[in-house]
């Protein structure tokens, strides 16, 4: 099978004993998107396993992984979601993935091959758990090996990044990569990451100080952090606190002015707060001071334990994130559903994206616990069982559901449709499971008459009966993603269509539909005059002339993607850009 | 002789699992801009791929004719063109052949210097040949499009000392199969230098033969026993993969 390390003795940092071990990664375990399709190998992030197929070369190739967003497009659509209050300043991961590799080690470096756009991973992080050990691990923990805020990297060329990685207290095989893509002016795309480390622990210098485990816990790395959910846990119950002679000016400040300024404070601090006195303790534990609860920063330490202490002050959470967290054992079924039974009542949104420890049960909970849910998001939940999402049809004040990358099947999906008549917002991009998309477009057409957005990206069988239907229903939608749907024909007449049925559309996107034309461009030109962003990769059949019809009457135009379009070459580009400056035109290009 | 101008491409793929393949872009797509060899080229780029990266079932060659084949339809780039293809998968666990053919390329297993395994032609009419295609929109309908599922797959035991001559139809239509089995007389070992120089000296002489006016060529024969009277070879793109079934060294 394919060799995936290799040894190599380095005779320089490691004494001859230690030998340095380079690995390549040997899978990919968990992401939180990819741009491509599953089972395919084609922008997809299990090609970050493995040894690079592209690097040293620049350029947008099917053989690399890429992350389905970048910039900040996708804030400014209409199926933007809005910020979570008390979100730390410093967590600002917007996708992960997750890499095992084959020996356990020590790191040394952790060396990512970016080919395109790179500059967005913005945290390194490593586990103690060996995914491949038949044994289940004692303690999970995970530590942050590297971490910066976001910065421009100003060219698109591949670059081999190198950051400097902390020492490790424990060996690990299981790394995870998280980015920001805000500040990128495409796709990033990365080809591989290559993990250095020794076998046995190295042995330091008297310059460094021993870094105990539970040093890291202290409080300067949380502070550089931001995710002390530590202290959190062992601070959470203590209930003896020191009446002081007065609380200084705090006693004079009316009680709305306090619950103010804790308003300011990120979570562990707000916990930390209430150590300090009777007074405070009680603010801080207002359940008013936790109407927005973020916990998706704190994914690598929320467990069961965190829950049950939160529960207490979480009685009116109005909005809860849980994305990303309770993997790998931190959550249970039974200590997140004892958490909704407490606290679910209020609920109106609910952030599950990447909460691989749901399954049928919990989804029964929410539906049962949550009856003012309106928006729920289950991106990437991939293990959660189509069963599951039989529940859903309960909740009928849903406004927003995502069920990206899920595996959702069809009958489950008409009941939500048929029960759920207040949705604005849908997304069901790569929900493969689901046999006949045109049959799910007639329903939505149908029933969902207040619908916005819809994503139905990679959405692979849906035809032009299906967008009839869909756009003679849904006359209120501002944002429609068709891309990569090749079943969808131009000749048709069902673009044409669209644009003349659905005049308030911000964003379409055509992606890789190769029959789109120069009529279909004039006729969002004549009818769609709010569109912000266009997506039209990889047709062969659109021309500049109609490009400037678009850009001269659809005056919000601000992103343009001509990706390899070939009738529209590099020249055209600098020409529609000097008349339309204001306007973002991304040409991808491969070579 | 032979309107179709081609660009075949070939690969060898690594791994444990040894399959040359070849596949024969068709030349009539220069009319649409399209790099005819681009088609072919990134078909077998990718079935070496998929081999690499172990993403196939050794006994079901059609199946990696069939991921590749939709893998190209998930390139961003818009690929236009058509190919046939011949794929070739030596399982070394079981010692079998398995061989998956769309269209006129093909195989041949030689031992004792006699031919005994080949593939069959895929033609629905006279020089044309079952082809994998992705067609322009305004095109589809129109543009001769066979589905992977349509290839002829078989599989059989093999031996030490095998050769497994994989090419394209620019070989068979011009040399039969007594020189060409002559010429791999010649091939004495196993080593790679050998084998290449065997390779190629089939593919010239192919070559040379095709742009012989008076020679006839089994394309020719063919087309007089199908009533066109002429002679010659035929002026083709020749591709020639030789291999031979070797006690594995690493």
């Amino acid at each position: 099978m394919m060799n995936s390390h290799r040894t190599i003795v380095s005779n320089s940092r490691t004494s001859p004993l230690n030998a340095e071990v380079v690995q390549y990664a040997k899978e990919v375990v968990d992401f939180s998107s990819h741009y491509g399709s599953e089972n395919s190998m084609s922008y997809t992030m299990w090609n970050l396993a493995g040894v690079p197929n592209v690097f040293p070369s620049s350029g947008d190739f099917t053989q690399t992984a890429v992350f389905r967003t970048y910039g900040t497009w996708w804030d400014q659509c209409p199926s933007a979601s809005l910020p979570f209050r008390r979100t730390p300043p410093n967590f600002q991961s917007q996708d992960y993935v997750e890499l095992t590799f084959e020996q356990q080690v020590y790191p040394t470096a952790v060396h990512i091959l970016e080919t395109y756009h790179p500059g967005a991973v913005i945290r390194i992080l490593a586990c103690s758990a060996n995914p491949y050990s038949p044994n289940p691990p004692a303690e999970v923990r995970w530590e942050i090996l590297w971490s910066e805020k976001p910065t421009k990297v100003n060219a698109s060329q591949a670059r081999q990044f190198k950051p400097c990685v902390k020492q490790l207290n424990f060996p690990t095989n299981l790394i995870r990569l998280e980015v920001n893509s805000s500040l990128l002016d495409y796709y990033t795309e990365l080809d591989a990451v290559v993990l250095h480390g020794t076998k046995d622990k190295p042995v330091l210098s008297l310059k460094t100080s021993i870094i105990d485990m539970n040093d890291l816990e202290g409080d300067d790395y949380e502070e550089k952090d931001g995710c002390g959910m530590d202290s959190l846990n062992k601070k959470f119950s203590s209930t003896a606190l020191r009446e002081g002679p007065n609380n200084g000016y705090f006693d004079r400040l009316p009680y709305e002015l306090i619950q103010l300024i804790l308003n300011h404070l990120t979570l562990p601090d707000l916990c930390r707060l209430a150590q300090t006195c009777k007074l405070l303790n009680q603010h801080c534990c207002d359940p008013l001071q936790y109407i927005h609860l973020n916990l998706q920063p704190y994914w690598a330490k929320l467990n069961d334990t965190s829950l049950e202490f939160l529960q207490a002050r979480c009685t009116l959470v109005q909005w809860l994130n849980l994305s990303w967290t309770g993997n790998r054992g931190f959550i249970s079924v039974s200590g997140f559903s004892r958490f909704l039974k407490v606290c679910g009542h209020e609920l109106v949104r609910l952030e599950l994206s990447c909460s691989h420890f749901l399954n049928e049960t919990c989804l029964e909970v929410i539906s049962e616990m949550c009856p003012n849910l309106q928006e729920l998001n289950l991106s990437s939940c991939d293990k959660l069982p189509p069963p599951a999402f039989n529940h859903i049809a309960k909740l009928c004040s849903l406004k927003r559901l995502v069920l990206y990358r899920t595996k959702i099947e069809q009958t489950a999906l008409l009941s939500i449709l048929n029960f759920c008549s207040e949705l604005q917002h849908l997304s069901l991009g790569s929900c493969v499971m689901i046999e006949d998309y045109d049959v799910i477009a007639s329903m939505i057409g149908a029933k969902c008459k207040k619908l916005q957005t819809l994503d139905l990206w990679r959405c692979k069988n849906i035809t032009e009966n299906g967008i009839a239907e869909l756009a003679s229903g849904c006359l209120l939608l501002e944002e429609l993603d068709l891309g990569w749907c090749p079943t969808l024909q131009s000749s048709t007449g069902c673009f044409a269509r669209l644009a003349r049925q659905l005049p308030n559309l911000q964003k379409l996107f055509l992606t890789a539909n190769r029959s789109v034309c120069d009529t279909d461009v004039e006729e969002l030109a004549s009818n769609c005059i709010r569109l912000q962003q266009l997506d039209i990769l990889g047709t062969r059949m659109v021309s500049p002339a109609s490009l400037r019809k678009l850009l001269e009457s659809c005056k919000d135009l601000s992103l343009l993607d001509v990706s390899f379009c070939s009738q529209i070459d590099n020249r055209a580009v600098l020409e529609l850009n000097s008349s339309f400056p204001k306007v973002f035109i991304k040409k991808s290009f491969t070579q | 002789m032979g309107r179709r101008e081609s660009k075949d491409k070939g690969f060898e793929a690594a791994a444990s699992m040894l399959g040359p393949g070849v596949a024969d872009g068709v030349g009539g797509w220069r009319d649409y801009g399209v790099d005819p060899s681009q088609f072919s080229g990134t078909l077998m780029r990718t079935c070496e791929r998929l081999v690499k990266e172990g993403r196939f079932v050794p006994s079901n060659p059609i199946g990696i004719l069939t991921t590749s084949y939709c893998e190209l339809l998930q390139n961003k780039v818009p690929l236009l063109g058509s190919s046939t293809a011949c794929i070739v998968v030596l399982d070394r666990t079981s010692h079998r052949l398995h061989t998956a053919n769309l269209g006129d390329s093909g195989f041949l297993v030689v031992r004792g210097g006699e031919v005994v395994h080949r593939s069959d032609e895929q033609q629905h009419y006279f020089n044309t040949p079952f082809q994998l295609s992705i067609a322009p929109p305004e095109a589809e309908g129109v543009v001769l499009s066979d589905s992977p599922d349509a290839a002829d797959s078989t599989s059989f035991d093999v031996q030490l000392g095998d050769i497994i001559l994989t090419a394209t139809d620019g070989l068979f239509d011009n040399m039969p199969d007594y020189m060409i089995l002559q010429e791999l007389k010649k091939l004495k070992n196993s080593n790679y230098e050998s084998i290449q120089q065997t390779a190629r000296s089939i593919a010239e002489q192919a070559h040379e033969l095709a742009y012989d006016p008076n020679y006839m060529s089994p394309f020719a024969q063919f087309a007089c026993d199908n009533g066109l009277n002429v002679r010659g070879g035929k002026p083709d793109d020749i591709t020639v993969l030789l291999s031979i079934v070797a006690e594995y060294t690493d």
